[in-house]
């Protein structure tokens, strides 16, 4: 699995959003088509799982979050890291 | 607009006024560091409130899911030993409503830091609940230099649950300038 595929599956199972993940563009708001605060901590935990990576308190911002792409983003940066 | 709805909205209501009402009853006076003489006392200069909402079997379902490392990551010690029994079989039982509320309470507290860059750690909130039954704010780390930096000086809370939903309002006093001296976790300030 892609780790795109894998961001989405995430998504689908924690992100509580109003419409299909698969069918988001990357840069879609994803506070904006339903996903909620506490659903974001979800989220993070479940690409903590999956990527086996931790998010630091320097990225826990609705930035790191708000997208397919910033979510991408910061996972590169952690599992590159 | 369901009943359930409409009574948290009524709750929230009273939960604010409540809230502003602890406050303007403060014994203790506030002091801030302007580069006046110790002790200068000053009225705050402005109100920030917060509110938030959440679905208690949400907290449910992720204590469900992720376990340990859920609660382990959002609550401090102290908040878990107050929203926990020990059921039958020894393991514990989680007040998933209180939890909730708690959670409520710390994306309150955010909204009243206004972090212009990362938001703190939910740790770094603690919802600290006295003998008597009150509720206080008490912030570390990076909550309390966002704090510092708006000039907070008061933080009031206050918790609610109804049904499947939970709620918490927070009013902060501010200043312009920083608190002075060391913070006194002790008494719940900032």
């Amino acid at each position: 699995m892609t780790m795109d595929e894998t961001i989405r599956l995430v998504l689908s199972e924690h992100g509580r959003l109003q419409v299909d993940p698969a069918t988001l563009e990357d840069a879609t708001d994803l506070f904006a088509v339903g996903m909620t605060s506490h659903a974001s901590v979800n989220v993070m935990l479940a690409l903590e799982d999956a990527f086996d990576i931790e998010f630091p308190e320097t990225m826990l911002k609705k930035s790191t979050f708000e997208s397919i792409a910033a979510i991408r983003t910061s996972v590169q940066q952690m599992t590159e890291a | 607009m369901s009943p359930e709805l409409d009574l948290m909205e009524s709750r929230i209501g009273l939960l604010a006024s409540e809230t502003l009402g602890r406050l303007a009853h403060s014994s203790e006076p506030i002091l801030f560091d302007d580069g006046a003489p110790d002790g200068v006392i000053k009225a705050p200069t402005s109100v920030r409130v917060g509110i938030d909402l959440v679905t208690v079997t949400d907290i449910a379902g992720s204590i469900d899911r992720f376990g340990a490392k859920y609660l382990e990551r959002l609550f401090t010690p102290h908040e878990l030993g107050t929203c926990r029994t020990a059921g039958t079989d020894g393991q514990p039982v989680w007040s998933t409503e209180s939890l909730a509320a708690r959670f409520a309470a710390k994306e309150a507290v955010v909204k009243v830091l206004r972090p212009d860059g990362p938001r703190p750690d939910w740790k770094s909130i603690e919802i600290h609940r006295s003998e008597a039954g009150w509720c206080e704010v008490r912030l570390f780390g990076r909550a309390q230099v966002l704090a510092g930096e708006a000039g907070i000086t008061e933080l009031a809370v206050s918790l609610t649950h109804e049904g499947q939903m939970a709620a918490a309002v927070v009013v902060a006093l501010c200043t312009t300038g920083r608190p002075a001296g060391p913070v006194d976790q002790n008494q719940g300030k900032v």
